[in-house]
């Protein structure tokens, strides 16, 4: 099965997807009209910085088991075997933040949304465009990445290209790297920036 | 092979699943004295504060027994083990044999030393059947007195609160939740909950009460007293193993198990809140009576009572709570002792009302207290657990903007 891939390393920053996100999540999926909905449609990828300014989109991974899922107090947390996504019933959920407690990676937020009872406070975090899905589209975060710091594609191809990436780069007289020379000179950029600015 | 579990809280319910998952064929007795079908305890807060309906806190369906083919004995207490024969007996004569048995018997409200204890209207807050019974109070009370700062008593006087009552906690300790937050984010909760109206007295406790049927004031170990209609007790819990033979299964505060959830006779297991275990960041035994604790704990039980030998690294104490417009997330040390090898970090935003504070010990997170800006707080949490040393700079760690690639270098 596909999933979302993200390839941090790639990550420019432009916050995009989260952009995507919110329009996906919103009730009338345009740019235009979602800024005045109420509630406003907000992002359930994060793009944050590294310590180096580099940028990280953060989403979900869809554990399995997830230690969100054991942890939600009101059962409000349920794994969809047909798309592998971890799901969040906006009717069940009590808002407890015990999510927030058991998620390692900080992907969970708090907040009302178009899909949710109006005026609830619930969780938030990405569904994998499940909807989307369903009508054949890619993920919306994926889809709009320009940079290829997201993919949906097979786990185990990706897995053997990075495995691939890996044994290149440490053998001798192979300097040829996947990764096109903006992206190392964007980064090592950035870090010289924070570097000079520290001294 | 026959399994039994005594216990029908979380932990015996996740152990259930987990044996019935891993051994379809085998034979799981659950004996239970709740009769209640499995709910949600820390919920129960909310049908008293209001917030959801009692028919809400069932958290496994009404044939769930059925589905996993659990043979459940409720309504009853367990009153021994015979190690020797493999029995455990009911209260009422019943006995039931057994290859391997889980101990999930939970924990018990602490009881109290005060005069007309007998008194209507003075509760516990421990079971479902308890907030029942408050809320068949409620109608016709104006005035209550929660007695203990801990979670369960500052739970119950939010709730008491939101209901409209005039509600004074009385606390011993200095702040309420001394045993969750530090001094600071306990004056920040304290702060927040007397903004609304409740009323705190510190370093006091109830020597009695007084009323006719119905409690009508309550007597102070000070000389003073203080006038109301309900009475809540929520001075912790005491884990409930009465019925354990301690020649043969150790005993401290709570029964004592190693890694794979066992206790010290062999085919004997317990987990949750009756469970005492290695806790990660105290590095010494502890009874961390809470909800995530006994799903895992119960998880890992069902696994090693099935066969499969998986060891558990200990627990570690944590709690998040929301209280009016106050997010408190809490885990591990939280008020670490005098001691130069901690190091501890704290970051104050007025503005923004947040707190953050960081222990370390060298180079490992061993405690965290935020208020506030707690989504980022389960990469903290998983830091405490999996005691990853912490390499980068740990300032940066307190920083709103802190995320998980952060800890990421390459």
């Amino acid at each position: 099965m596909k999933k979302v891939i993200v390839h941090p390393e790639r990550c420019v920053g432009c916050m995009q997807c989260m952009a995507a996100c919110a329009i996906t999540h919103s009730k009338t999926r345009d740019l235009f009209s979602a800024v005045f909905e109420t509630p406003l449609p907000k992002p359930r990828i994060h793009v944050g910085v590294g310590l180096f300014n580099e940028g990280f989109p953060n989403r979900c991974r869809h554990c399995d088991p997830a230690p969100c899922q054991l942890a939600c107090l009101p059962g409000a947390i349920l794994r969809d075997l047909e798309f592998d996504t971890v799901l969040i019933d906006p009717d069940k959920c009590i808002n407890c933040a015990s999510c927030a407690m058991a998620c390692p990676f900080g992907v969970l937020r708090y907040h009302e949304h178009c899909f949710a009872p109006p005026g609830k406070v619930v969780a938030v975090k990405c569904d994998n465009c499940i909807e989307r899905q369903m009508q054949g589209l890619i993920p919306a975060c994926v889809e709009v990445c320009k940079v290829h710091a997201l993919t949906f594609e097979e786990p185990a191809e990706a897995l053997k290209r990075k495995t691939d990436e890996v044994a290149r780069s440490v053998s001798a007289g192979v300097s040829q790297s996947d990764l096109t020379v903006g992206f190392t000179l964007l980064n090592t950029h950035k870090r010289k920036q924070i570097e000079l600015g520290r001294d | 092979m026959e399994h039994v579990i005594i216990g029908n809280g979380i932990a015996g319910i996740s152990a259930a699943e987990m044996i019935r998952r891993l051994d379809p064929a085998g034979a799981i007795t659950l004996i239970g004295d709740e009769t209640f079908q499995p709910y949600c305890r820390p919920m129960i807060s909310m049908v008293l504060d209001g917030s959801i309906p009692h028919d809400r806190l069932p958290i496994r369906s009404a044939d769930f027994y059925e589905e996993f083919k659990i043979k459940a004995v409720l309504g009853n207490r367990v009153s021994a083990i015979d190690i020797a024969n493999k029995t455990v007996s009911l209260e009422n004569e019943q006995t039931f044999p057994f290859d391997r048995l889980l101990i999930a018997s939970g924990a018990d409200p602490r009881p109290i030393n005060a005069d007309n204890l007998h008194l209507q209207n003075i509760f516990f807050m421990r079971t479902q059947q308890h907030v029942r019974g408050m809320l068949d109070a409620l109608s016709n009370t104006r005035r209550a007195l929660v007695l203990g700062g801990g979670l369960v008593g500052f739970k119950a006087a939010y709730g008491l609160l939101r209901r409209g009552l005039k509600v004074t906690m009385l606390i011993s300790s200095g702040y309420p939740l001394s045993m969750q937050v530090d001094a600071k984010a306990g004056e920040m909760i304290q702060d927040e909950l007397t903004s609304r109206g409740l009323q705190v007295q510190v370093e006091a406790h109830v020597v009695g009460f007084d009323g006719n049927e119905r409690v009508e004031r309550a007597y102070l170990s000070d000389g003073t007293e203080i006038s109301c209609d309900i009475v809540v007790i929520g001075k912790g819990v005491l884990p409930a193993h009465s019925f354990v033979p301690r020649d043969s299964i150790k005993v401290d505060l709570g029964i004592i198990v190693d890694r794979h959830q066992q206790t010290t006779t062999e085919n004997i297991y317990a987990a949750g809140d009756v469970a005492e275990l290695v806790d990660i960041s105290r590095k010494c035994r502890w009874v961390n009576a809470i909800w995530p604790e006994a799903v895992s704990q119960g998880r890992i039980a069902g696994m090693n009572m099935t066969g499969r030998k998986v060891a558990y690294k200990g627990s570690l104490s944590r709690n998040v709570m929301r209280i009016f417009g106050l997010d408190v997330m809490t885990a591990g040390i939280v008020n670490p002792a005098p001691n130069a090898d901690y190091e501890i970090m704290t970051a104050t935003d007025r503005r923004r009302r947040t707190y953050r504070k960081l222990v370390f010990l060298h180079d490992r997170l061993i405690g965290m207290t935020l208020v506030n800006c707690v989504e980022q707080g389960g990469i903290l949490v998983a830091l405490l657990q999996s005691e990853t040393a912490v390499t980068i700079p740990k300032a940066k760690m307190l920083a709103p903007d802190f995320n998980y690639r952060q800890l990421i270098r390459w």
